[in-house]
């Protein structure tokens, strides 16, 4: 009776954890029907997003993205007329799971395509996984320089530059300024993930060509949790300027250092993390955000191949206001984009029919239009965004700017 | 030196939430041979209940514990009837594992489904404040924090050393057969136990979710401290795992600062290895039971 009991009681746990993990959004399968495209047999794509784990807030944005693009794009008949049918499973944001995940969506659940999933740690061993089997991988934030040094032909960066040049508009910036106005010293923070500390060491050594100075560097695991005492060396190092290799989660916890600890450079640039309109000030105060630097490649304003009606569309869905789409969303928009275009120019929408026509040309898409090398790196570059009168908005180049960069960074607090 | 002594406060003021974290894990040791790897868990749902309590209804996390703690209390007694108590007591250790290991898992999908798995943060009017004392940084919050973990950490032991309750769960720890033989109802004894240990995890929690974003995935990384911190300490000793919590966070805040960030969450580790090569049953452990 007893060991009945005991099996009774572990059982209830177990059948509960596994249902409520489940429901924890493990996976999902999205058929945006729509009465346009009921004909055709579907065509599934296959994705895995980290919908949970330290990447939760970007993968979840992405989602969103690749949803709408399919809800859009049934509504409009299809792609040839086949319903778009989405596999979305979770990989908790671990590169383990994710070679799983797409091994499994490729060999078990058959899929007919699959696109990336969020940041290049994940994204270097999903492309491998598709790559082995035939699959094009176009995705949508995988641009760190370890994608690339795999030289696959199947993979596909959705954004106008690599990550590793996102710091490019900042020193461009930078280099505008006067003598009089221009750092004197820098320090480097960055985590330790293939995305973020390329993006830092290239930055430092092309300020350090300008003659700045750096006081400190650092890299830190993402396991670590507090990161005032990283900001506490920062500090005591007295830069004029911080370059922050960041995530997400790391962002938000290097500002909370500096707020507490009241240390304000004079410059501040987060690759990552500071880019999200919605998540970056929910996490460190709508105060603190003011004057805080990080790198762009999609705004709601922009004029790129059907940027207009994805704006719309994502406000109608998911509600709130242009400025408060993440840009991660219209990445993921522009994967399905970019399918979408490859189908219609060559009625096929077939792994091999979009690996050869997307290396050949530029290709529109809300993200600019866009061509790739045979590693799959973009060929343009991104712009310069800033959280001016506490929205993110773009400041450099001029041309693509909405309003003039504001420097030094304002104190914490007085957004 | 500056630099040496702000970063021995930031461990220090660390280091006292990791303590009241990791007391209710010791304590479920300690009374009923339960592993609870839910604790991390547990305390996320802390800080989401806190975080809701807040958002919602403006009532200050530290006063949310006051209205939390007596509920989460009376879970994790139900919890103890529910899941811990039919276990075998011969097996209760390896099975504890796994049945809080279940609960783990159930409560972060729950947390998913209710709030979603996006980053978290209760941001109070005080969070960004922070006194100046002699040139060194005090954070407010976590001041605050170091300070009701210290009041809880001492009402607990005055608990334990000074009621009768107490007294039956120390007796309960050191020999529960012969407890039972003294009129100790060991059941009620380990049944409250648990429920404190939650009730800690939940005071933890609400400071926890002011002092870094969380999410429902964020026990991970939680409980892999906390069963660090508890097994240096020596498991089941309260004062062993205040005093390992305030070395691991000291020993990184101070590493990060003065040598690499890279390797400060690593030296905790080595440190743990070489003092369980010395010493199997960590530094204020005892090889037989009765160490609480």
């Amino acid at each position: 009776m007893r060991r009945f009991r005991v099996q009774l009681a572990f059982g209830v746990v177990v059948v509960l954890a596994a249902t409520l993990a489940a429901c924890g959004g493990s996976s999902s399968s999205s058929n945006s029907s729509s009465t346009a495209a009921k004909s055709g047999k579907p065509l599934t794509i296959g994705v895995s997003l980290s919908l949970t784990g330290d990447f939760s807030d970007p993968g979840q944005a992405a989602k969103r993205g690749y949803q709408l693009w399919a809800d859009t794009v049934n509504a409009a008949g299809g792609i040839n007329g086949r319903p778009v049918k989405l596999k979305i499973v979770d990989d908790a944001s671990s590169p383990n799971q994710v070679v799983t995940n797409y091994q499994s969506l490729i060999t078990r659940d058959k899929v007919d395509l699959v696109v990336g999933p969020f940041s290049t740690l994940l994204t270097g061993p999903a492309a491998t996984v598709a790559h082995r089997y035939g699959y094009a991988l176009v995705e949508p934030a995988g641009g760190g320089p370890k994608v690339f040094a795999l030289h696959l032909n199947n993979v596909f960066f959705v954004q106008p530059a690599p990550t590793l040049n996102c710091g490019d508009p900042f020193v461009a910036y930078i280099k505008t300024l006067s003598a009089a106005d221009r750092p004197k010293t820098a320090a480097y923070a960055s985590l330790d993930d293939p995305f973020s500390s390329p993006i830092a060491d290239r930055m430092q050594k092309q300020f350090e060509a300008m003659g700045i100075k750096t006081v400190y560097k650092t890299i830190y695991p993402s396991e670590t949790g507090d990161l005032t005492p990283v900001v506490e060396k920062i500090a005591a190092a007295k830069p004029d300027m911080v370059v922050s290799g960041t995530q997400s989660q790391d962002a938000y916890n290097q500002v909370k250092g500096m707020v507490q600890l009241h240390f304000s450079p004079k410059l501040l640039f987060m690759s990552n993390g500071a880019s999200s309109p919605v998540e970056f000030p929910s996490k460190v105060g709508k105060n603190n955000v003011e004057g805080i630097f990080t790198c762009g490649d999609w705004f709601p304003t922009s004029k790129a191949n059907g940027n207009a009606q994805f704006v719309s569309a994502y406000n109608q869905k998911y509600g709130g206001t242009p400025l408060e789409i993440d840009s991660t969303s219209a990445e993921a928009y522009a994967v399905g984009q970019l399918i979408e275009a490859v189908a219609k120019k060559t009625g096929k929408v077939d792994n091999q029919t979009i690996i050869s026509s997307l290396h050949n040309g530029t290709w529109p898409s809300v993200e600019g239009n866009i061509s790739w090398n045979a590693d799959g790196a973009p060929q343009g570059s991104d712009m310069l965004l800033e959280w001016v009168n506490g929205k993110l908005q773009p400041v450099y180049p001029p041309s693509a700017a909405l309003t003039q960069p504001v420097q030094p960074k304002p104190n914490w607090g007085s957004g | 030196m500056h630099l040496l002594i702000q970063a021995i406060i930031l461990g220090l003021l660390a280091g006292g939430v990791y303590a009241l974290m990791a007391s209710g894990l010791t304590l479920a040791f300690g009374v009923m041979k339960v592993i609870n790897v839910a604790q991390g868990a547990m305390i996320v749902a802390g800080a989401f209940l806190s975080y809701t309590l807040f958002t919602q209804l403006h009532i200050d996390p530290f006063v949310s514990i006051v209205l939390l703690a007596p509920l989460m209390f009376a879970f994790g007694v139900v919890l103890q009837l529910v899941f811990i108590r039919p276990l075998r007591s011969d097996e209760r250790e390896e099975l504890s594992l796994l049945v809080t290991w279940a609960l783990a898992l159930g409560i972060e999908g729950l947390l998913s489904v209710i709030y979603k798995t996006n980053y978290r943060s209760t941001i109070t009017s005080y969070a960004d404040k922070s006194w100046n004392v002699l040139g060194y940084r005090l954070s407010e919050v976590r001041v605050f924090a170091f300070l009701l973990s210290a009041l809880i950490i001492v009402g607990l032991y005055v608990v334990l050393t000074r009621s009768e309750f107490g007294r039956s769960m120390r007796a309960t720890v050191q020999n529960p057969t012969s407890a039972r033989l003294l009129g100790v109802n060991v059941e009620r004894v380990s049944a409250f136990g648990f429920g404190l240990s939650l009730a800690t995890a939940t005071a933890a929690g609400a400071v926890f979710g002011m002092i870094q974003p969380f999410n429902p995935g964020s026990h991970y990384d939680l409980i892999s401290r906390l069963l660090s911190i508890i097994v240096l300490g020596g498991l089941g000793s309260l004062g062993g795992a205040i005093i390992a919590a305030l070395f691991m966070g000291v020993t990184e805040a101070v590493f990060a600062a003065e040598i690499s960030a890279t390797w400060s969450s690593s030296t905790f580790f080595i440190v743990l290895i070489a003092i369980l090569l010395l010493r199997p049953q960590g530094l204020f452990g005892s090889v037989e039971r009765g160490a609480l």
